[in-house]
């Protein structure tokens, strides 16, 4: 279970293909109303399941979702009303339009969503937005396409029907029969979108999800991968569209009315957010409940009922449908997670094997000198790095000191691009990194381990470690195996599939560390590496960092000088943004300037 | 006065303090010392009820605090926490008005009685808190945790980011509180000499629990000791 | 400028409650309904209208103390599933409005003979709106700045976690906002209710453009949306009076996804004043 991102599932379509031939079979026993009606439903399972993606794998609550998958349906229905004569067949003309129509709208949205590195609720705002810009249009809008004719308000008539046959004079389908066909092509979107999840690039979603910083510390860029996901979900919603236009052979402005818009979150949500599944369970349920309430129980109180199940849903289902019916199942998890927890916890000490694996892992990596000249950073009126100027080269660790506030770590941001610097320079080898993103320095050969460790919390070791080294390698096979090593090296091996999140603060370091290492980076900043470590742990790492530094670039910054000594590291001390002082430990315990800036010694101090 | 006892917490399952206990007695001036991520920040945020997971007691004059963060300043607490953190966009007569009225104080003779034991805070009565330099909003932070009119103050490095004089101004602020007003001060320090100016005695952390309490005097005699402590 | 004032009463508070409590509200449109509605009741009793919105006013607050006692309270730090919730809210909300006074379009009017101002015209109500919501914004202006309340509200906004190291009890204070919060909204429903008569979506209209505004508007929610309300409302009811309403509508919107472009955390991020 743990292993199933990286072995792939192999069975994964079973079940749900098994339910679906349920499913067809139990439709030849309904009514054909009923058939109709459930049509709809999987519909809008289908239009749940883009926003499902979307929200729950990539943490985006998208509002525009009705829009992509409204336009989707217009454009899948002039498509259809065009060219479908020549064929006969109509979904191949409205499938195709609807899905490129959503891919296309949705990129352009989120091209504005994700390259403006917009907040979470300004996202879903601008998602918002957009879905009413388009009803705003839609009323009013008339025009003629071919021979489709759109007519504002009064919508666009006219769709043809199902049809699947290639003749001229095919037939449109019967109601079950429209009923198959829309449940077995949610079926393929459901297992493309199960497999697309689960490949390398839905993994990396995930951890962008999970800790989009840090996967942008990988090396990836997380921008264009969102805009790529988002694009995909919008895809969805239009061929979700498509079949809408060819099931009610009407379309109108109020696919895109914010009822419609709000309607698909609850269908996520009710079904449970983050499962695939739960798209369908909550437009079931949904669909289900105003069937029976409008079918003669309740009446006119439907809305009344769904407001109130949806208050009730939120307020006591967290996880929906799907989420409740997994709790046995989490259950027996639990317990098997506390056994895994209380394993004893062998010393994570990099020995001679380890450095051995570490020697071959950096083979053919040729080191590369770091330097800043003149880099300044501003916020408001405070300036934490001021005109610093320095070149670090492989041989021996550089260490950062100085009293809080120094601008240690904000020198170490500008260095890896989180933070722009306000001017100056910034150089890797040859190259000018200092306008690039994060990601594109971490490409270059920089590794960054930030002062809290950054792991994904939701994988395993392995799987984060693989992540890591799959930025690197761009190959399954290749990322496992160096994810393997590194695995042995951390003497890990035991929590291979321990959840990240469980690890104790201790182990989340090295884990964080090896997966900087995974990055083969020829320069490595790490910042606060010793914080939460046994004394045992420190030295352990102090000589590895001593051991990586003949070959890479390491800056290390740290508060805990017991460390920083035993690194016999060229130590900077930074003050007020400035370089204060150099030199090493020795030299600079003799400095009196330097204690007095460090210990806060004052003029009025007493002898101690 | 004030004790802690068995005390663990923490921001996930794996506690960031462990077992500690301590005690400060009615003017007592107390310091906390450790290096940087020992867990004197996390043991302020435990006593003042803001971490996520805790177990352990806290008790001022005998009775056990209440489980919340409003009821401890309300039981007499008051709090100055690392890095300040005044309303940025409330003026300072406002900063100190909230707290004075939050516990039931009269706003205005706290306001008038603080400005004039702060007379720097008088003169910028009307600025934003936001606007202040860090030095003044640490006395901010300071006055606004007495407008509560604590029986204990717990101050979490009032020095750190500090330019040197307004430290000083501090550390004599802290002193004449002390003395002339009887108040009992907690403070968590890496400033050993700031520390040293204003405390009788000092509880030393490492790696998230006390290892060792020891009064001024011996501070002072133990150089190694101090070396360690400091690990310079 | 009428129709900026209109606006802003509208949203004054959507405003409150996510300026003071980081709550976005879905069903304040709803609120304003029943803000109607309670004036419409009151009035029906012979009450006169300026004591009808005072009963609107009051009895909308009261009912938001119900609500944030039942629902908001448990959804804090979860902003999307208070949408949600919210959102059902106004579902519910919408459907007893229909219930109890039917769906009936052209909606219960209210004649501005009826009212106090005597017998001015309609128009004239319009222009006593723009007095009204300039009062209006002093007022909530006055009660966060000078009352104890309003301080503890924005100290309780500002950094919840030292707030309540002050010794403020961030639940009452809640309860209070949101009660304040909907109160505004009760009146304005009541105080529109001669413009624009009582209809269960009236107050739908009025949300989703509220809801604009406070995006928009930014964390100093006050001044944010007295900006953002009087730049998109001008530039919005310019086009509508020169072209057509639906063209405002567009140009609105389109002048909304602009604003949050260029100003991804709303307009007033970086301000530095108190409201």
């Amino acid at each position: 279970m743990a292993n199933k991102t990286l072995s792939r599932q192999q069975n994964f379509w079973l079940a749900p293909v098994a339910v679906t031939l349920v499913v067809a079979l139990l439709s030849f026993f309904i009514e054909e109303y009923f058939a109709y009606v459930a049509t709809s439903w999987l519909i809008f399972g289908l239009l749940g399941l883009s926003l499902s993606l979307m929200w729950g794998r990539a943490g985006l609550l998208s509002l525009g979702q009705t829009a992509f998958y409204g336009l989707g349906g217009y454009a899948g229905s002039i498509a259809a009303i065009n060219f479908s004569h020549l064929t006969g067949n109509t979904l191949i003309w409205a499938l195709p339009a609807g899905a490129a129509a959503g891919f296309v709208s949705a990129a352009l949205i989120g091209g504005i969503i994700f390259y403006g590195r917009m907040g979470p609720l300004q996202a879903t705002i601008l998602t918002y937005v957009f879905t009413l810009l388009l009803w705003s249009v839609a009323v009013s809008f008339t025009t003629e396409i071919g021979t489709a004719v759109i007519g504002g308000d009064n919508g666009l008539a006219n769709i043809p029907s199902l049809k699947l046959a290639f003749s001229k004079d095919a037939a449109d389908l019967q109601v079950k029969e429209i009923f198959l066909v829309v449940l077995f092509i949610s079926l393929a979107v459901y297992l493309a979108l199960r497999y697309f999840v689960s490949s390398p690039f839905g993994i990396i979603i995930d951890c962008i999800r999970l800790d989009s910083v840090k996967t942008e510390f990988l090396g990836y860029d997380v921008r264009f991968r969102l805009l790529a996901f988002f694009s995909v979900s919008g895809s969805v919603a239009g061929i979700a569209g498509a079949l809408f236009s060819l099931w009610a052979n009407y379309l109108n402005p109020s696919v895109f009315s914010v009822q419609e818009a709000l309607l698909v979150p609850v269908y996520v949500l009710v079904g449970g957010l983050g499962s695939l599944t739960g798209a369908f369970l909550g437009s079931f349920a949904v669909g289900g409940l105003s069937f029976w309430l409008g079918g003669g129980v309740a009446g006119g109180q439907t809305t009344l009922i769904i407001g109130i199940c949806l208050i009730v849903t939120v307020l006591f289902f967290k996880k929906g449908l799907h989420g409740g019916a997994g709790v046995l199942l989490s259950y027996f998890k639990k317990k098997k997670e506390s056994i895994n927890r209380t394993a004893k916890v062998t010393d994570l000490a990099f020995g001679e094997k380890s450095l051995d694996f570490l020697t071959g892992h950096f083979l053919d990596v040729s080191p590369l000198t770091l330097a800043t000249s003149a880099v300044t950073k501003t916020f408001g009126g405070v300036r934490p790095v001021n005109r610093v100027s320095e070149s670090f080269l492989p041989g021996k660790v550089r260490c950062l000191i100085g009293p809080n506030g120094a601008g240690k770590s904000t020198f170490l941001r500008c260095l890896v691009g989180s933070h722009k610097i306000d001017s100056g320079k910034i150089t890797l080898g040859e190259k000018n990194i200092s306008r690039m993103e994060s990601y594109a320095r971490v490409q270059s050969g920089v590794g960054i381990k930030m002062q809290v460790s950054q792991v994904f919390s939701e994988k395993t070791v392995l799987e984060n470690l693989w992540v890591a080294a799959y930025s690197k390698t761009g190959n399954m096979k290749a990322a496992l195996s160096t994810a393997k090593g590194m695995l042995a090296a951390l003497k890990m091996e035991q929590r291979r599939h321990v959840l990240a999140g469980n690890l104790s603060h201790g182990e989340k370091q090295w884990l964080d560390i090896g997966m900087v290492l995974c990055l083969r980076p020829a320069v490595i900043l790490l910042d606060e590496p010793a914080a939460g470590m046994t004394d045992e742990e420190a030295k352990s790492l102090s000589s590895l960092m001593r051991f990586l530094a003949k070959q890479l670039t390491v800056i290390i910054v740290d508060h805990n000088m017991d460390f920083v000594r035993s690194l016999d590291a060229d130590v900077i001390v930074l003050h007020q943004g400035e370089i204060f002082a150099r030199g090493d430990m020795q030299q600079l315990a003799k400095n009196e300037k330097v204690l007095d800036i460090y210990l806060g010694r004052r003029k009025n101090v007493r002898n101690i | 006065m004030f004790a802690i006892s068995n005390a663990s917490g923490g921001y996930s399952e794996s506690p960031v303090i462990r077992k500690v206990a301590l005690t400060v007695e009615k003017n007592e001036v107390v310091a906390i010392l450790g290096r940087n991520g020992t867990g004197k920040t996390t043991l302020m945020k435990y006593i003042m009820a803001m971490l996520p997971v805790s177990a352990g007691t806290v008790s001022l004059d005998g009775k056990t605090l209440p489980e919340k963060t409003a009821g401890r300043v309300k039981a007499g607490i008051g709090y100055v926490p690392q890095g300040r953190f005044v309303f940025p966009r409330m003026t300072v007569v406002e900063n100190i008005a909230v707290a004075a009225v939050a516990c039931k104080q009269n706003a205005k003779e706290t306001i008038e009685s603080l400005f004039s034991d702060f007379p720097l805070l008088s003169q910028r009565a009307k600025q934003l808190a936001g606007s202040l330099s860090g030095g003044q909003q640490q006395i901010l932070a300071m006055a606004r945790a007495l407008a509560t009119k604590p029986r204990l103050l717990l101050l979490d490095e009032p020095s750190e980011g500090i330019q040197p004089s307004i430290v000083d101004e501090i550390a004599e602020m802290l002193l004449s509180l002390n003395q002339r007003q009887n108040m009992t001060i907690l403070l968590a320090e890496q400033n050993l000499d700031f520390s040293l100016d204003i405390s009788s005695r000092a509880y030393i952390m490492d790696g998230g629990t006390i290892v060792q309490s020891a009064t001024k005097q011996e501070l002072m005699s133990d150089k190694k000791l101090l070396q360690r402590l400091l690990g310079v | 400028m009428s129709s900026v004032a209109i606006l802003l009463i509208a949203t004054l508070g959507l405003a409150v409650i996510f300026g003071l409590m980081g709550v976005i509200n879905l069903a304040h449109g709803e609120f304003i309904t029943f803000g109607a509605y309670a004036a419409l009741l009151a009035s029906g009793w012979g009450l006169p209208f300026p004591l009808a919105v005072g009963f609107a006013t009051v009895s909308m607050a009261l009912y938001g103390v119900l609500v944030e006692r039942l629902i908001i309270r448990h959804l804090y730090n979860r902003i999307f599933d208070t949408l949600l919730a919210t959102w059902g809210l106004s579902l519910v909300m919408y459907q007893a409005v229909v219930l109890t006074f039917g769906s009936v379009t052209p909606g219960i009017g209210m004649s501005p003979a009826n009212l106090s101002v005597g017998d001015y015209s309609v128009s004239w109500y319009i222009l006593f709106l723009i007095l009204v919501a300039v009062f209006l914004i002093l007022l909530t202006g006055l009660i966060l700045t000078r009352t104890n309340y309003g301080m503890m509200a924005r100290a309780a906004i500002q950094d919840s976690t030292m707030a309540s190291a002050v010794g403020i009890e961030s639940g009452r204070i809640n309860t209070m906002t949101f009660a304040l919060g909907s109160g505004l909204a009760g009146f304005a429903g009541a105080i529109l209710l001669p413009a624009f008569p009582a209809t269960p979506s009236m107050g739908f209209a009025f949300s989703i453009k509220a809801f604009l505004l406070v995006v928009v508007g930014g964390p100093v929610t006050l001044t944010g949306i007295v900006s953002s309300g009087g730049a998109l409302g001008t530039i919005a009811s310019v086009v509508a009076n020169t072209w057509t309403t639906v063209l405002g509508d567009i140009v609105f919107l389109m002048a909304t996804m602009l604003l949050l472009r260029i100003f991804p955390k709303g307009i007033s991020e970086n301000w530095r004043i108190k409201l």
